[in-house]
């Protein structure tokens, strides 16, 4: 159903506008129209304070952050679920809780950096020191002797063996190298000498250029050994840190996660707020606010102004200006099995103020359509079972309508599948199950089938016409209503003579039916003004062409059968039971998704295109009230008795 | 050899209506994806629009069914 909708003006005084957005705000009932498009008004748009401006650069800034860290936990946890729209916590606290969480992630960010970068260096220490511990002597072990290691390339090493003849010449004797491949052309040398001639060696080795594989401080003065231990033992610490630093961002996530959700909907209801004040009009002492509400909902609004501002805040309910009336935002209410059928009409367009509301009209037909494409009990039963397991936990969207659609579809299929004598195809009938109605796989059943199609489709028109030619009359559009009636005057002519050539009827009913189609022609061809006559005969012949594409009721669902068919004499062909079943279940499978999608899709179309196009325009903008994404809780203290 | 003709015809009605609703729709097909990547609002009009080409094959589908129910 469409709300009536009432145009109002709300004035106000200035120092209380303040007050009167976010009171509206609550209301959410209201659709703000910008006051700049507002023809003969003597108002100036609303100047935006500096104050104002800098609180949404707050805003703004408080959501990139809320942002930031969503993406950051989104790594941690799944999204979806439900977002919760009641909130307790004010601006400010979501401020300053945003600040903590940011400031903590900092630390524990810039901590996990540098364990990584440590990882890193201590990792290549370790690969280095594994290659080298093996082929240490037993004098690097003394305590009295130091160990001192360089990588060079090889070929450096003959330079590193003067080198080595040199501290030996120092070391009077007491020096002793060792070298090992590290690498592709990388060797580590490793020079054991006594521990007081230590200086000595590194102002030598520092002199000649040699850079040696300084350890950590702390790992320097140890033995290759020791130093490999103690390096293993800190690699494992820093890996157990990130392993904590990873469970506290999880289970950040889990507390934080769905709230910040929440706090990123109550802040763009504060960015929404802000943009109301540059839709507002002002004088020098008082402000305006034009737009829409539903009538059903002005006396609330006046109550809701009058108990929070009195007299100083007035609304008057004003005309709609011819040029406006094009423009009047729709608002639409059906119950909620409804739902998905509005949703799939909007999705086409949502209707113009002066449609008929065709909801509940989708509602019947296409699942019915859908029914009669489909068309069999084993399949219907199964996309029920489908549609109501899918449907335990609730979904939004496109996904959401087409199932709960399908939901009802399926209940259709079953008594089609009756009168069909559908069970999985022809199997039914091979246990002894025979239609109510008539088989579709039997070839004498065509015929029916197709006049059954198109029976539906003309019948579905002409109800299309006489929406659209009652929907005209309303409206006082004559030509509009004239159109209509000539067309649905003309096609009953046209079923009189169809039928009286099928069904072999006395003279006297074909005679009428060429009557009542020539004065259905002439009105069409009257109603369309000079080039009627023209025009009139095509349109008509438009309208036979959309009769026709109800054919496509009999050609989907003797596609279904035959395939349900084949699965059945494939399954029987196969020797092994096992086989010819599991040959079955996957065509009927095969066949069970085809099914929900095509006839889905089909049964749509012939809504869109065949059945609106006679009294359906649509094209309107919706109605989009001024209303919060979040309710804000108010928490009572309790008292304690 | 009457039958193989009527056979041959209503098949040709079939076939023929088919293979043209699937060269339209192949390009409407492409067309609207692309717009439903940039506007996704658009989607109940390209399910339309790819749906609409398939009154070809459902006239041929009527030819065959005259042919075949006529022979």
């Amino acid at each position: 159903m469409i709300l009536e909708m009432a145009r109002i003006q709300i004035w106000g005084m200035k120092p209380v506008l303040e007050r009167v957005i976010p009171v509206l705000h609550n209301f959410g009932g209201m659709q703000i129209d910008d006051a700049h498009d507002v023809q003969d008004v003597m108002v100036q748009p609303l100047t935006i304070t500096e104050e104002m401006q800098s609180q949404h650069e707050e805003v703004d800034l408080l959501i990139a952050n809320i942002n930031g860290l969503v993406d950051l936990f989104s790594r941690f946890k799944k999204p979806g679920g439900e977002i919760e729209t009641t909130s307790s916590d004010d601006f400010i606290t979501i401020k300053s809780r945003v600040e903590e969480l940011t400031a903590q992630i900092q630390y524990l960010n810039n901590r996990r950096k540098t364990l990584q970068d440590e990882l890193i260096s201590l990792s290549k220490y370790s690969e280095m020191l594994k290659v080298i511990a093996p082929v240490m002597p037993d004098s690097s072990k003394k305590s009295s002797n130091a160990t001192l290691r360089a990588l060079v390339h090889e070929s450096q090493m003959r330079a590193m063996n003067l080198l080595s003849q040199q501290l030996k010449l120092l070391t009077h004797g007491k020096f002793e190298m060792i070298s090992v491949k590290v690498g592709d052309a990388t060797m580590a040398v490793i020079g054991i000498f006594p521990f007081e001639m230590m200086s000595q060696v590194e102002t030598f080795m520092k002199n000649e250029n040699v850079a040696q594989l300084m350890l950590p401080e702390e790992y320097s003065y140890l033995s290759t050994d020791e130093a490999l231990a103690h390096l293993e033992k800190k690699i494992e610490i820093n890996h157990q840190e990130l392993d904590e630093i990873d469970n506290r961002f999880k289970r950040m996530a889990d507390n934080w996660f769905s709230r910040l959700h929440t706090w990123q909907l109550v802040c763009r209801d504060r960015v929404d707020e802000f943009d109301a004040y540059t839709r507002i009009g002002e004088t020098e002492y008082t402000f305006t606010i034009f737009g829409w509400v539903p009538v059903e909902n002005l006396e609330s609004l006046e109550n809701v102004l009058k108990s929070n501002f009195g007299k100083k805040v007035t609304l008057n309910i004003i005309d709609i200006p011819d040029p406006l009336k094009e423009r009047i935002p729709v608002a639409m209410r059906n119950p909620d099995s409804l739902a998905p059928f509005e949703d799939l009409v909007k999705m086409r367009a949502v209707p113009k103020y002066t449609d008929i509301d065709p909801s509940l009209l989708v509602a019947i037909f296409m699942p019915l359509f859908f029914g009669m494409m489909v068309g069999d009990v084993g399949y219907g039963v199964l996309m029920f079972l489908i549609t109501i397991l899918l449907l335990r936990k609730p979904k939004k969207g496109l996904l959401g309508d087409f199932l709960r659609a399908l939901r009802v579809g399926a209940v259709w299929t079953v008594v089609f599948g009756v009168l069909y004598g559908e069970y999985f195809g022809n199997l039914g009938e091979s246990l002894g199950i025979h239609p109510l109605w008539f088989s579709r796989s039997e070839s004498s059943s065509i015929t029916s089938l197709i006049l059954m199609s198109m029976a539906v489709g003309a019948s579905h028109i002409l109800l299309g016409l006489l929406i659209g030619a009652w929907n005209a009359i309303v409206h006082r559009s004559r030509h509009e209503a004239w159109e209509k009636i000539g067309m649905f005057t003309g096609l009953v002519g046209i079923i009189f003579v169809a039928v009286s050539l099928v069904t072999k009827l006395p003279g006297g009913f074909s005679i009428f039916g060429w009557i009542v189609l020539a004065v259905g022609l002439i009105t069409l061809a009257l109603s369309m003004g000079k080039i009627g006559f023209f025009l009139g005969p095509i349109e008509f012949i438009g309208v036979i062409g959309n009769i026709l594409s109800y054919l496509r009721i009999a050609a989907l669902g003797l596609a279904s059968v035959f395939l349900a068919k084949v699965a059945n004499d494939m399954a029987g062909m196969v020797g092994s039971v096992i086989i010819g079943v599991v040959i079955a279940i996957i065509i009927h499978a095969l066949n069970l998704v085809i099914g929900m999608l095509s006839p889905t899709i089909q049964s749509l179309r012939l809504q869109y295109v065949e059945f609106f196009r006679k009294f359906y325009e649509g094209g309107q903008s919706a109605f989009k009230p001024f209303c919060k994404r979040v309710t804000p809780q108010i928490i009572t203290s309790i008292s304690k008795s | 050899m009457e039958q193989a003709i009527i056979a041959l015809a209503a098949a040709l009605a079939i076939s023929v209506t088919a293979f043209a609703t699937a060269m339209a729709q192949r390009a409407i097909g492409s067309a609207g994806v692309g717009a439903l990547a940039e506007k996704p609002e658009l989607v109940g009009s390209i399910i339309i629009l790819v749906a609409i080409p398939e009154t070809l094959v459902i006239l041929g589908f009527a030819v065959a069914a005259i042919i075949l129910l006529g022979g």
